[in-house]
């Protein structure tokens, strides 16, 4: 596609096929900004590319900024958790606003980023850092003390996060002492919280000039396995609630442009409580969904919202009318194999013949034995579902839970 | 819901499509897999083909050939075509189905290529269509079924789009010469049959379609199913035709019956009209009747004794819709079993058969509910005990089940008609495995993952429950040492299955084993050279390695031996039944098993006896009969040997490592 020279120019940080497809057929400039191991697949494509080794910031850290200074880049947008901080620094450099970098601090830390949300006066669960497994031990029973629970009750779950990363990456759930066990030492330190009964749903909001542009509810359907765009109109009719609480967060983290991707439970009298925000496109495709649903390609609305030189009416233009413009429901649903031996991938016959499903990326195993989850796990691949009624979305996410797609 | 899914499926399709259009260079592959996916599942529904026909144009354009041969419709090959349509990759198979399609919206001017004119597409689609004929004609073998799984349905409503929208005229010689083919071995179903010769017949009533001087060899096809005598040549209709039987006398009808019955034995088929003349003439006396079947003085003797049966059947069973049974009740008389003592009584219980609501539905999700489903049933049944050879396993992994039909059929038809009685009236079959009863109700799943559809009346309803009684048989062996058949095949097939069991193929290794007693064993057993010309007296079940033109080994598949004789030409077959659906398969180095020419029975497949020998794996035969090793020279064993070794054994020869160890 024509670029633009009077658009931002974009540098994106990680690599995303996705991503880098939406920035060629976009109207601005940008350069991806990636490992090594990207070159040659850039080279051969003739894709814009900058080599670098996100690892933790250091002395050389200032270098890719002033590169990308230099290069007229005006913007960095990170793909990935591990390159929220990097955006962080980049842009402070790029946009000569130092607080940038601290605010991207303040969203890759999982506990500091609950403390400025309840400074915030945003509603969050019980949660403490742990060291070690003595910590969690202690957390268990005093979340469950508080709870009133008798020795001998089942305990409530609590829930251990790893600080740092995306999504269900690191995440168990503790039911009793005895599970504590099995959590490697080096797993340490982690967030514990305590488990919060409820519905529980992220939000994707693009952001412009401190402003909510589009808002979108993904609904879970069962955590770590399932989603769909938009929401049904069960959650949707919280939509307001749920807005109120984005602006909140806006405020309480200060953020002037990009996209977030918070977590949240709602109860069920009504109350949110406030999991976490990530400050980079949501896990699980739901980009992909977006695009599926509402015909705009969320990469390149988030380039959109980033680029300091964009105007108010581009942006305006650009993003569809919630809701209402979605001609349809887009779900996805993370496979793990069920059995302990598989040697082939057999879409489910029921799938194959349900005219919701869409497409699948599930590639055929490469060793037999399926590795013992442990934490929830990463899943081998998502399987898309389209269709035009959020109920039957739902029921058949569900069902898939059911489902060998490994056998 | 079908609707549903179409419009859910196109919906989609069109979707990736866009994407797949838009993407950059760099991102097309990864969008193609979608579009790939999509256009498979559209292509196994009905209606997919011309669905796709419609977006060929978009799809081409989206790029869903870039980077392949197939981007340069010029050069393709109409012969290799073959290959992707046969082959296991889903991928390979679509894009040549989608390739396909586009030639034809080519071929249709529908679409102007940059690089292919309207002509060349159709010369290479008709060359297509009449390269794969045995796709056309539903006639999917062993191999196909092994290989595609659900996939097969694709590569036949392809060609059936193809040659409905091409025209049959273009390939409507080899057709008839296929129809020949199949019809010699006397299929018992043959819709597929009847569906191309109506088209045939369609093409040769239509004015617009120029057959020039092709399908001459259709007239005795189209004519006994359409008009096979005087009084209904011009296919007036059986409401006319009844009229006109009313008004005959007997000389005439004499005339319509034998016109019938020479058209019924000369082809297989049966005619509509045919059912109407015999519910008329039955009422004129055996005379006409047995006429009106073709009788030779057995089926007539048997027709004699049994008239009130006879005329049972006829008065409730055989009607317009279930014509084919009149064949099946002609060759039933002609062998004679009513002689048998439970046949005729359990025939008698099968006119008044109570169904189970199962069955019920069964049958008429298979059939419809035109005649009543007992009819329907009693149709089956007369084919099955007819034409023993002429079971077909549809496109189902069931080789087994089939074979188990065919046998009883012909060498115990009473446990047949017991079989059919308990799983078509109880909804259940028990049989016994060493002692131990297995239930079909409680074995929870056979070898064929779904409820297969395309099978006789007989086989929809019994065939379930013989698979998963086989496959529960199967699960009580887990454990043993050695192939689970030996013990298997004499519960599951009868007692007359003999109990000793040789094998050349070693179960833990997969490794090729002690081939020379194998085959010494073998040729004592059944070469009526080696045996004392000891014809084979009861069908044994034994293990065939299929193998594909190129003689590599693509899977093991049951059959039948039937007999051991030397043809008219001097050479030693082995007759035998083999329950896919076309049994005259070409097994690649020369191995091509014969149908017809060379001494078969309706339904017999035969080889000479080492060819046959080459592919063999397990055999039955009694202990008790223990005679001498064949004393088979050493020219003829390493012949066979040799064949094992070029074919399925290529790549299961023990290594030779191993071997040496052992010696040391």
């Amino acid at each position: 596609m024509n670029k633009d020279p009077n658009k931002g120019y974009i540098a994106l940080l990680g690599w995303s096929l996705n991503a880098v497809e939406a920035a060629e057929t976009f109207d601005r400039r940008y350069v991806v900004v990636a490992p090594d191991w990207a070159e040659e697949y850039c080279e051969k494509h003739n894709i814009p590319y900058l080599s670098w080794n996100f690892e933790r910031l250091n002395d050389r850290s200032m270098e890719i900024a002033e590169t990308l200074k230099e290069m007229g880049v005006d913007i960095a947008i990170p793909l990935y958790e591990e390159t929220v901080e990097w955006a962080g620094a980049i842009n402070s450099v790029l946009l000569d606003n130092p607080r940038l970098y601290g605010q991207s601090l303040l969203l890759r830390d999982k506990a500091l980023m609950k403390r400025r949300a309840q400074l915030g006066g945003i509603r969050v669960g019980i949660f403490e850092e742990a060291h070690d497994k003595e910590d969690v031990v202690r957390f268990l029973k005093r979340v469950n003390q508080t709870l009133l629970k008798l020795d001998g009750d089942p305990n409530d779950p609590i829930h251990l996060k790893a600080f740092d990363k995306a999504g269900c990456l690191g995440h168990r759930v503790i039911r009793t002492p005895d599970e504590v066990d099995s959590i490697p030492d080096e797993e340490f330190p982690v967030l514990m919280e305590s488990h919060l009964d409820g519905w529980e749903f992220a939000v994707e909001a693009w952001i412009h000039n401190g402003k909510i542009v589009f808002l979108n509810i993904s609904e879970y359907v069962t955590l770590g396995y399932s989603v769909f765009v938009p929401a049904s109109p069960e959650l949707e009719k919280y939509r307001p609630q749920i807005r109120a609480q984005i602006e909140k967060l806006i405020k309480a983290f200060d953020i002037e442009f990009g996209l977030i991707h918070p977590e949240y439970f709602v109860t069920s009298d009504g109350e949110m409580y406030f999991g976490e925000v990530a400050y980079r496109p949501p896990g699980f495709k739901v980009f992909e969904l977006l695009e599926r649903v509402y015909g705009f390609n969320a990469y390149q609305a988030s380039m959109l919202v980033f680029d300091p030189k964009a105007t108010a009416e581009e942006v305006q233009a650009f993003f569809p009318r919630e809701i209402e413009d979605a001609d349809g429901y887009a779900g996805c649903f993370g496979v793990y194999p069920r059995r302990r031996v598989v040697s082939q991938l057999v879409i489910p016959e029921e799938v194959e013949d349900n005219p919701y499903f869409e497409s699948h990326e599930l590639t055929p195993p490469l060793e037999e034995t399926v590795t013992k989850r442990t934490a929830f796990g990463t899943h081998w691949g998502l399987v898309y579902f389209r269709g035009d009624d959020a109920q039957k979305m739902h029921e058949t996410l569900k069902a898939q839970e059911e489902l060998d797609y490994y056998i | 819901m079908s609707d549903d899914l179409m419009a859910g499926l196109l919906q989609k399709l069109d979707a990736a499509t866009l994407q797949l259009a838009r993407a950059p260079d760099f991102s097309k592959p990864a969008r193609l897999q979608p579009v790939v996916d999509l256009a498979r599942r559209v292509l196994q529904q009905p209606g997919g083909c011309a669905a796709i026909e419609e977006r060929a144009e978009a799809l081409e354009e989206a790029g869903v050939f870039e980077g392949s041969d197939w981007a340069q419709p010029a050069i393709l090959v109409p012969s290799l075509s073959g290959q992707s349509l046969r082959g296991s990759d889903a991928t390979l198979l679509v894009i040549e189905a989608l390739s396909e399609l586009r030639m034809l919206a080519v071929a249709k001017s529908r679409y102007q290529h940059p690089s292919l004119s309207a002509v060349a597409a159709k010369h290479f689609l008709t060359q297509v269509l009449a390269l794969n004929l045995p796709i056309l004609f539903g006639s999917t073998g062993e191999s196909e079924r092994e290989t595609q799984g659900r996939l097969a349905l694709i590569p036949s409503l392809l060609l059936q789009h193809l040659a409905a929208r091409i025209g049959f005229e273009h390939i409507i010689d080899e057709l008839i010469n296929e129809i020949w083919r199949i019809l010699q071995q006397r299929p018992i179903q043959v819709d597929p049959v009847k569906q191309m010769i109506t088209q045939i017949s369609l093409c040769q009533a239509n004015p617009e379609i120029d057959l020039g001087s092709s399908g001459q060899g259709a007239n005795r096809l189209v004519s006994a199913l359409f008009g096979p005598t005087q009084a209904c040549h011009e296919d007036p209709g059986v409401e006319v035709y009844q009229q006109r039987l009313e008004s005959m006398d007997t000389a005439a009808l004499q005339y319509e019956a034998t016109g019938f019955a020479r058209a019924m034995h000369d082809t297989g088929l049966v005619s509509p009209y045919h059912a109407v003349l015999l519910k008329q003439v039955a009422q004129h006396g055996d005379q006409l009747l047995a006429e009106a079947l073709g009788l030779s003085a057995t089926g007539r003797d048997c027709l004699l004794c049994f008239h009130e049966l006879v005329h049972s059947i006829i008065d409730n069973c055989l009607f317009p819709e279930t014509a084919q049974g009149i064949y099946g009740l002609a060759l039933t008389l002609e062998r004679g079993i009513f002689y048998q003592p439970p046949v005729a009584p359990a025939l008698w219980r099968q006119l008044g058969l109570e169904l189970a609501p199962w069955s019920q539905a069964r049958l008429s999700a298979a059939f419809g509910d035109a005649v009543p489903h007992r009819a329907r049933l009693m149709e089956g049944v007369l084919c099955m005990l007819g034409l023993p050879l002429g079971v077909g396993q549809g496109n189902n992994p069931t080789c087994q089940s089939a074979r188990a039909l065919s046998m009883w059929s012909y060498n115990d038809p009473d446990y047949l008609l017991q079989m059919v009685t308990w799983a078509a009236r109880d909804d259940e079959i028990v049989m016994h495995f060493e002692g131990k009863p297995i239930s079909s109700r409680e074995s929870l799943s056979g070898v064929a993952q779904t409820l297969p559809l395309d099978l006789d009346p007989v086989s929809l309803l019994v065939v379930p429950h013989l698979d998963r009684i086989y496959a529960e048989m199967g699960r009580h062996c887990i454990g043993r040492d050695g192939d689970p058949h030996q013990w298997i095949n004499p519960e599951f097939h009868g007692w007359w299955t003999g109990r000793g069991f040789r094998i050349n193929v070693d179960v833990g290794t997969g490794h090729l084993h002690e081939l020379e007693s194998f085959y010494r064993h073998f040729y004592a057993h059944y070469h009526p050279s080696y045996n004392g010309n000891q014809p084979v007296i009861h069908p044994q079940p034994a293990g065939i390695a299929v193998t594909d033109s190129a003689a590599r080994f693509i899977g093991w598949h049951a059959i039948t031996i039937i007999r051991a004789t030397v043809d008219p030409q001097g050479t030693t077959r082995v007759y035998f039944f083999n329950p896919n659906n076309d049994s005259g398969q070409d097994w690649g180095n020369g191995v091509k098993v014969s149908t017809a020419g060379h001494g078969e029975r309706f339904g017999e497949s035969s080889l000479a006896f080492a060819e046959f020998a080459s592919r063999l794996y397990i055999f039955h035969y009694d202990p008790l009969e223990h005679g001498a090793l064949a004393d088979v020279s050493e020219q003829e064993l390493n012949d066979v040997i040799s064949m094992v070794e070029n074919s399925w054994g290529a790549s299961r020869r023990p290594e030779p490592g191993i071997q040496a160890a052992l010696s040391n």
